[in-house]
């Protein structure tokens, strides 16, 4: 089977030209993520995530565990459960006499209440790496660079929160800010100028910016770096992060750190996210050049400039998750916090199981952040399942809804050859199992 | 097509070996304010490297693009480093530069690196891209420790390390090739996937006390005590060849092998087309998804093996994630060696021998020292922009194949 | 007929999706003839020959070789079964050596495992020396010439005792010269007792090598007949089924000033060799200026250099008075130039924006479709759906998916948006490549209508009946120049001649 452009009634042709480039027989990131686009659907993302768990409830029954015990003991360690502790309760609108009644138990104080408060923090840090990834690739670039802008937009928040205690709260905060998104951003745009001026793969560079990010960490934040801490010379952690640089908390209690405005940020972040796309001469760039490079050249688009444009919005989002980390939740940062962190790796899975889109994006990531806080040791039983296990079946299951999102392109094949065949006469449409 | 013309001609030999002249006279401008020379005059690093730069820029006029930037920058570097040198105090330079111990340090960061970018050179020869190396060596690392253990026998290990990671690649090849996934997805997920089960079983046979001691370990084979009897340079020889493990001299029989098959067999032939161009390769009657699949699992095998030499062959246990990187810096290898065994291993020698450098300075500078490790990145980052002539991956690497 | 075909086909018939790409064709190949397969481009040639060569099944019919009846389910069994093919597209590997790509897979040993390439290479030269190629088994193909480079895939099949040669459009890519060489070889091949099928869609050189011509229409097969007797006007009725040339009514040009003027403009293409080698023209405003010329001599570089997506080695290009020789294609949207793409699937159109997105490729940053960086959706709606009606695009509304149309609409989609920019210079560069005939007649008034208003068109196609019936003046251009300049009233044999360098044409006069 071949393409058919069915406007020409000609026999079907070679399907691209083949001397030409011998590299074009395959879709690209971009044509293989408009599919996935078009395909639309909640249904194929939401099966996805459903056979990874199921997945991995096999390997928790097969290790001799009860996988519906361990499920619900994650879950309740999520936070998710404050929801459903049903009653009357009520909240006061303040300087009036009304009350908002709800039928869950407003109360902060509870455990579960803490939970999801610490799960939603974890999610804040998930959209920001997931949108990260994702507005790269409406651009066509694979962002596997998350990791490591996030690294920076840490070194640089915490650079910036841990010294100049003497300014105001909100300049310090905006200050740390803005300049961790920069730096986060420009540590991206490496990565897009590089493609843009001499076409190396930003695949290739941006895993060297995330390690060449690692190393540093470890040298700023190890004995005698830059940003060690000033109370233990034998630790190697940052200080604390000045007053009157930590975000305002918005719920919970700050001793706890509790859910902090970052969280606000982040939805901000995705509506930000969809309007800039859809929205603005930039997004239509963006997406033109992920789409179809070519046709973007010709209508008048600079390419390179996008490619350095969208790493660098890309980047300032990862360097947003590190500051915001910083500032409003871990406050200190360690170079065994640099060898452990995976959160911008995590930002993967988020934008390709929310098939980078903003809703999409915000679920996910509220998925992960679930997963991750649910099966941490702070929050699981360790007699219903040990956290140790647990922190690894987190990854199995990642792994796994990668690996789906990977097969379901081929799901996604089979149902659209059938639809696309006289329609959208480029799109990629092999066989079932390619076994002809 | 288009990076293809600029690939550039190493036309005129003449020019060549002039550049790799100025290449090692650019080393040689470090080398001279190092022991055993150590020379204290601050104008011998400048000269020598002047002549390393001149010598670059002469082969860069006629046309040895590559090997005369390399000469400029061994120059500049040389000059720098040499200078260095010559402030730093003798104690201290003794103490970092012990060649010996150094040059063999080099070998055991090295090993795990060549497994890996020979892995990955059999992938991507083929046209799959695997960054799973890292999960592909992880995987080896964990069940080689396993079987040693539980088989009570390191050779078992090794094998068990092999099947392991060789079934993971399955997982990639399938995923990647039969899917038609993206393969920088697949690989992430094989990373993600590796760090999961090795963690996930690690903690469920040892639990939170690690693995036991008493684990059998590659033996550092043979020992070739001969060596310390060659007059002059025996010692030497000895203490940097006389003791390494068994698993390094297999890989660099591994290196040889590889490079025989790539370059000198029919299969290397067919890996090479199904990479260049996969169906011209299906016309003449090869099949692509054979080719790719076997070539995959190979490189799972192979990066196992890597994994396996850093568990029970260097150092006797398993601990979560502890490749800690090496596989990316295996590809890195890769990539900065062009795609090529040989330049991979070179690759893999510098960067091991910037870690035991990065080790050995930890003395005198402490901490800054780890900035070294950053180097390897670095490097391959300006490898892949091409300022020192691109490295141009196999044509169809990273693109799915599909049958007519 | 007394001897058994080396190579028959009966009734074999092959359905994609949507289209009958063979219906029952009846072909068959004798001992050592040259046996044309005519058709135009679509008929089904290529689908039929790649059934042959084992890279489709066909649904239903049967295929004999030598009287044998076979089952060619991959390229494997056909070379197995003596068959070779020479695809249009080459199949070489660009990296590698001439040697290594002819004994790919069939790589002579030593020891059974090492490959023996001083035997492979020496095969190489047996060969070549055998069929008078002229060869160097070691250079690498991507410093070959393309002629050389059919040459090594004529040695791939003829390497694996290839008896029946296909070659699908052998002279799309060679030049004039090359293309008489590989006839000398030809005739050779089948002095040595090879039978070859020649797929191809042009008269001219199907009269000059066939013993046979099988012409195909539509997936069917119309007749085969022997050179012998066979006609250009017989052949070409029985290709296209009707009166071959389409006329444009059209009143004589009224040219105005000059809106475009190209001078000494030298291109390099992507392997930096010169392929616009000094040409220079203009074009004046309401008239149509049509570039005819045989694919492959420049058009493309010209016309991405004209729209400043490859940026010129020497010369100058202006519109209207205005230097725009190294602008961005930016600018010299802006300065009034049009251009409908070639490709419109691959450069014309992005297919996965909406249509009222495509047609704001260029102007979607200029209010009122956008302030201040803003997109403004509900202005580009309303004008695509009022250039939609007016450019009658049929099964799409402005939110359509450019990707979910017919090829014609997508093409009309490409015409509103750089028409109604109002441009004054229009570059159309094979505007109706794989249309059908309505939309061809479409795209070919709207042209003239544009040329009426005032606007200067360059036409650019390889239809010398596109050419003939919609240029004002008809420029030739050959190996990278214009070689002559006709009026519109030129015979096509004439045409023919000068776009062939003149060689060619003569030697069938």
């Amino acid at each position: 089977m071949t393409d058919v452009p069915p406007d020409l009634d000609l026999e079907p042709r070679e399907p691209e030209p083949l001397a030409a480039s011998p590299t074009a027989y395959a879709p690209s990131v971009a044509e293989r993520l408009a599919i996935l686009q078009r395909a639309g659907g909640v249904i194929v993302p939401v099966m996805t995530a459903i056979f990874a768990f199921l997945m991995g409830g096999i390997v928790v029954a097969a290790t001799g565990h009860n996988p519906l015990k361990v499920y619900k003991g994650i879950i309740s360690g999520t936070g998710l459960p404050w929801f459903v502790h049903f009653g009357h309760h009520h909240i006061d609108i303040p300087f009036t006499h009304h009350q908002v009644f709800f039928w869950w138990d407003t109360s902060v104080a509870n455990n579960d209440a803490y939970n999801l408060q610490q799960m939603l923090i974890i999610a804040t840090t998930l959209t920001f790496t997931g949108l990260a990834v994702a507005f790269a690739f409406r651009c066509g670039l694979f962002n596997i660079g998350g990791q490591g802008q996030y690294l920076i937009g840490v070194i640089t928040g915490l650079w910036i929160g841990t010294k100049f205690s003497g300014m105001g709260h909100l300049p310090h905060i905006l200050f740390a800010v803005v300049v961790a998104s920069l730096a986060g951003a420009l540590w991206a745009a490496i990565a897009g100028f590089l493609k843009a001026t001499t076409g190396a793969h930003e695949v290739i560079s941006t895993i060297m910016l995330n390690w060449i990010a690692y190393w540093i960490g470890s040298w700023v934040f190890g004995q005698g770096g830059p940003l060690q801490n000033s109370f233990n010379k034998s630790l190697p952690v940052s200080n604390d992060v000045v007053p009157s640089a930590k975000l305002w908390v918005i719920w919970g209690n700050p001793a706890l750190q509790a859910l902090h405005i970052g969280f606000l940020v982040a939805l901000a972040a995705l509506v930000a996210f969809w309007f800039t796309l859809n929205r603005t001469t930039l997004g239509y760039e963006v997406r033109a050049v992920g789409f179809n490079p070519e046709a973007a050249r010709y209508g008048g688009i600079s390419v390179a400039k996008n490619y350095v444009v969208a790493m660098a919005v890309a980047g300032m989002f990862a360097g947003l998750a590190g500051v915001m980390d910083m500032l409003g939740y871990q406050y200190r940062f360690g170079v065994l916090d640099v060898q452990t962190s995976q959160i911008g790796f995590i930002g993967i899975a988020v934008a390709l199981l929310g098939r980078n889109k903003a809703i999409g994006i915000g679920l996910s990531a509220l998925l992960f952040a679930s997963l991750l806080y649910g099966t941490s040791t702070r929050t699981l039983d360790p007699s219903v399942f040990p956290p140790t296990l647990a922190s690894n079946l987190t990854w199995m299951i990642q792994a796994l809804v990668l690996l789906f999102i990977g097969a379901d392109v081929l799901i996604l094949y089979v149902w659209n050859a059938r639809r696309k065949v006289l329609r959208a006469p480029r799109a990629p449409r092999p066989q079932p199992t390619g076994s002809s | 097509m288009v990076a293809r013309a600029e690939t550039p001609r190493w036309t005129g030999l003449g020019a060549r070996q002039i550049a790799v002249g100025g290449i090692l006279l650019g080393c040689f401008a470090f080398l001279v304010a190092l022991p055993p020379i150590t020379a204290r005059a601050q104008w011998w690093p400048p000269l020598l490297g002047i002549l390393a730069i001149g010598a670059g820029i002469w082969s860069l006029t006629r046309g040895a693009r590559r090997p005369g930037w390399f000469a400029i920058a061994a120059g500049i570097l040389g000059v720098g480093l040499g200078i260095l040198a010559t402030q730093a105090s003798s104690g201290n330079l003794d103490y970092v530069v012990n060649w010996a111990p150094l040059f063999s340090a080099m070998f055991v960061f090295a090993t795990p690196l060549t497994y890996a970018a020979l892995g990955g050179m059999f992938s991507e020869r083929s046209g799959v891209v695997n960054i799973g190396l890292e999960g592909m060596m992880l995987t080896g690392a964990f069940f080689a420790v396993l079987g040693a253990d539980k088989l009570g026998n390191w050779f078992f290990g090794i094998v068990c390390a092999i099947i392991a990671g060789g079934l993971l690649a399955l997982i990639h090849a399938f995923v990647s090739i039969h899917l038609r996934a993206d393969q920088i997805v697949s690989g992430t997920a094989i990373n993600f996937l590796a760090l999961g089960v090795t963690g996930y079983f690690f903690y469920k046979v040892y639990g939170e006390q690690g693995t036991p001691g008493s684990i059998s370990q590659v033996p550092d084979r043979p020992r070739l005590g001969f060596l310390s009897h060659i007059p002059w340079a025996g010692h030497f020889l000895y203490e940097v060849f006389g003791t390494l493990n068994l698993l390094i001299w297999f890989a660099f029989l591994m290196l040889i092998v590889s490079h025989i098959v790539v370059f000198r067999t029919p299969i290397g032939l067919r890996i090479r087309a199904v990479g260049e161009h996969p169906r011209a390769a299906d016309t003449v009657g090869i099949s692509v998804y054979g080719v790719r699949y076997a070539a995959v699992v190979l490189s799972g095998m192979l990066a196992a093996l890597g994994g396996a030499y850093l568990s029970i062959g260097f150092v006797g246990s398993f601990n979560e994630n502890m490749t800690a990187g090496r596989g990316f810096i295996g590809l890195a290898a890769l990539i900065f060696g062009n795609w090529r065994p040989f330049g991979a291993f070179a690759a893999a020698l510098l960067f091991g021998f910037s870690t035991a450098l990065a080790f050995r300075l930890g003395q005198p500078w402490g901490n800054a020292a780890v900035l070294f490790q950053a180097l390897p990145y670095v490097l391959t980052l300006i490898a892949v922009a091409g300022v020192i002539g691109r490295s141009i991956p196999p044509a169809a690497s990273g693109r799915p194949y599909r049958k007519q | 007929m007394d001897e058994t075909p080396v190579l028959e086909l009966r009734g074999i018939t092959k359905q994609f999706p949507g289209i009958l790409a063979n219906d029952h064709i009846d072909f068959d190949l004798r001992d050592g003839e040259v046996h044309a397969l005519l058709g135009e481009n679509g008929a089904g040639k290529s689908t039929l020959m790649n059934i042959v060569y084992g890279l489709y099944s066909a649904d239903d019919g049967e295929i004999a070789i030598k009287g044998k009846r076979v089952q060619l389910s991959s390229p494997h069994d056909a070379i197995d079964r003596g068959i070779g093919m020479v695809h249009q597209h080459f199949m070489l590997i660009p990296v590698m050596t001439v040697t290594e790509n002819i004994v790919l897979a069939t790589e002579p040993r030593t020891g059974g495992v090492l490959l023996d390439y001083s035997a492979a290479r020496q095969r190489v030269l047996e060969l070549s020396k055998r069929f008078n190629f002229a060869i160097d088994p070691d250079a690498k193909i991507q410093n070959i010439t393309v002629g050389q480079q059919q040459r090594v895939e004529i040695l791939k099949a003829l390497y694996r005792n290839a008896d029946i040669l296909i070659l699908d459009e052998p002279t799309a890519v060679l030049t004039p010269q090359e293309a008489t060489e590989l006839f000398a070889i030809l005739k050779d091949l089948v002095a040595q007792g090879l039978s070859i099928i020649f797929i191809s869609h042009k008269l001219n050189e199907v009269l000059d090598i066939a013993d046979r011509i099988t012409v195909l229409r539509r997936g069917k097969k119309v007749e085969t007949i022997p050179r012998e007797g066979a006609t250009e006007e017989g052949l070409a009725r029985s290709m296209v089924g009707r009166e071959v040339l389409l006329r444009v009514d059209k009143t004589n040009a009224r040219p105005g000033d000059k809106l475009l003027e190209v001078e000494d403009l030298r291109v390099l293409d992507d392997r930096e060799l010169e392929v616009v080698r000094g040409v220079s023209f203009d074009v004046h405003g309401g008239e149509i200026v049509g570039i005819a010329g045989v694919d492959g001599n420049g058009q493309t570089e010209l016309i991405d250099a004209l729209a400043g997506l490859r940026k010129p080695a020497g010369g100058r290009i202006l519109i209207g008075e205005k230097e725009l020789t190294g602008a961005s294609a930016h600018v010299r949207l802006e300065e009034g130039l049009g251009h409908i793409p070639e490709d419109r699937q691959r450069r014309g159109l992005v297919l996965d924006f909406s249509l009222a997105e495509n047609i704001a490729l260029h102007d979607y940053d200029k209010p009122p479709f956008s302030r201040w960086g803003w997109l403004n959706p509900r202005r580009v709606i309303e004008r695509a759906s009022r250039l939609l009606t007016e450019y009658d695009v049929r099964g799409g509304a402005p939110r359509t998916l450019a990707g979910a149309l017919s090829g014609g609409n997508q093409q009309k989609v490409v015409l509103a948006r750089e028409i109604s920019r109002n441009p004054r210079v229009l570059i159309a560069a094979q505007p109706t490549r794989g249309l059908d005939v309505g939309a061809i007649e479409f795209v070919h008034k709207r042209l003239v209508a544009e040329r009426d208003t005032g606007r200067a068109v360059l036409l650019v196609s390889l239809e010398l009946d596109e050419i003939l019936s919609l240029s004002d003046r008809i420029l030739v251009l050959y190996e990278g120049q214009i070689v002559r300049e006709f009026s519109p009233d030129v015979g096509e044999e004439e045409l023919g001649i000068a776009m062939t360098g003149g060689r060619r044409g003569e030697a069938a006069a």
